[in-house]
């Protein structure tokens, strides 16, 4: 292993450590919901052929009782959910799709069907590496709600380590 | 030997200075949390005895209500103060709150039904603006304008709810409600989608009825 792979590994792994941290939402003592509702899953690492679109799974959680829009809210104002990977990481983002939303509604407005995602969800990401081992820190940004509240929108991070071959 | 002493000592100085350095500001830091959450008037969710759904206890009952000035979306400064003399509902809420937009309805036909009370609602919206950039805080102004229209909201309506949250106690979930009597004090407050009754119950408090 040389030391620039030891070193992107050990940056990989001080990244999703510090994600895990960003991404555990949960109640506090007073009763209301702190953190992010939606945790990174995984993959960890990936390796792809350097210099060609190559599709990715990046599996999501979404905390219990809480629901996000999906990619395609019905109403204009909502905000989607979307991925993006920041320029210069040395892997672009060719394109993301992301899953259909399913059919909820508040009890109190059984007639206005939101489309949403809860429990896990996965959004298929083709990107474009680079030759070598690169550190992507993706961003998924959602607003999330349980059937009463909504949360602020909030923007965590996707890390996980491309190694172009 | 004697020179590789002297720079295994330095090396182990110096990390021990960046050690107690990220110790220090470390304790710095949590210092300065504790202080910005002590000043928050953050309340809770009690659970109701009763086996109902859990009521929001807001540390800001019992006292005046923050006082604030904030913009409409027609740029007018709008004063909490002036309200004085008439019972306030403050409405924390966001185009994209879906509970928020059932409760609006509720909230308009209880304004027009106590209005002649003297009973008023503040609006207040919890979006996010981009004063930075004058086109995009003119995009997000039109959007909670068109929003605020599309709910027909009637009462006025303010931007940059956000600038309250440690003196209404976080704002991080929406919709909140802070119910005024007519002195200026927080006489109930609400937090998430409740009913139309429970909303009526606490303007009820707020008028002294």
């Amino acid at each position: 292993m040389t030391c620039r792979t030891a070193g992107i590994r050990l940056a990989a792994a001080i990244g999703f450590g510090l994600a895990a941290l960003a991404t555990h939402g949960q109640v506090d003592d007073s009763g209301l919901f702190k953190g992010a509702a939606v945790q990174y899953l995984f993959p960890e690492q990936v390796t792809v052929a350097a210099g060609k679109a190559s599709d990715v799974a990046l599996h999501f959680r979404v905390v219990a009782g809480y629901h996000i829009n999906s990619h395609t809210p019905r109403e204009e104002f909502l905000i989607p959910t979307t991925f993006s990977i920041p320029d210069g990481a040395g892997v672009r983002l060719d394109k993301a799709v992301y899953p259909a939303g399913t059919d909820f509604t508040l009890p109190l407005d059984p007639t206005d069907k939101l489309s949403v995602y809860n429990n896990e969800f996965t959004i298929q990401a083709r990107i474009v590496a680079e030759a070598g081992s690169h550190l992507v820190e993706g961003k998924l940004h959602f607003q999330a709600c349980d059937k009463s509240v909504c949360l602020p929108p909030k923007t965590i991070p996707v890390a996980f380590n491309v190694i172009g071959k | 030997m004697k020179r590789n002493t002297i720079v295994l000592t330095a090396v182990l100085f110096i990390m021990a200075t960046f050690a107690w350095a990220g110790w220090a500001n470390f304790e710095y830091r949590q210092q300065a949390a504790d202080h910005v959450l002590a000043s928050v008037a953050q309340g809770e969710l009690v659970p109701d005895p009763a086996g109902g759904a859990p009521q929001y206890v807001t540390p800001l009952k019992g006292k005046p209500a923050p006082a604030f000035v904030l913009e409409d979306l027609n740029g007018k400064k709008v004063s909490l103060t002036s309200y004085k003399g008439k019972a306030v509902l403050i409405n924390f809420w966001a185009t994209w709150c879906a509970p928020c937009k059932i409760e609006t309805p509720w909230i308009i036909e209880l304004r027009n039904q106590y209005a002649s009370q003297g009973f008023e609602v503040l609006g207040i919206s919890a979006d996010d603006l981009n004063r930075d950039d004058p086109k995009e805080f003119a995009k997000d102004k039109m959007e909670i304008s068109q929003s605020a229209q599309k709910l027909h909201i009637n009462y006025p309506v303010l931007i940059d709810g956000g600038t309250l949250d440690k003196q209404y106690g976080g704002l991080d979930e929406l919709p909140t409600s802070f119910f005024i009597n007519r002195k200026g004090t927080v006489v109930a407050a609400q937090l998430g989608l409740t009913s139309k009754d429970d909303i009526e119950a606490n303007i009820k408090k707020a008028l002294g009825n």
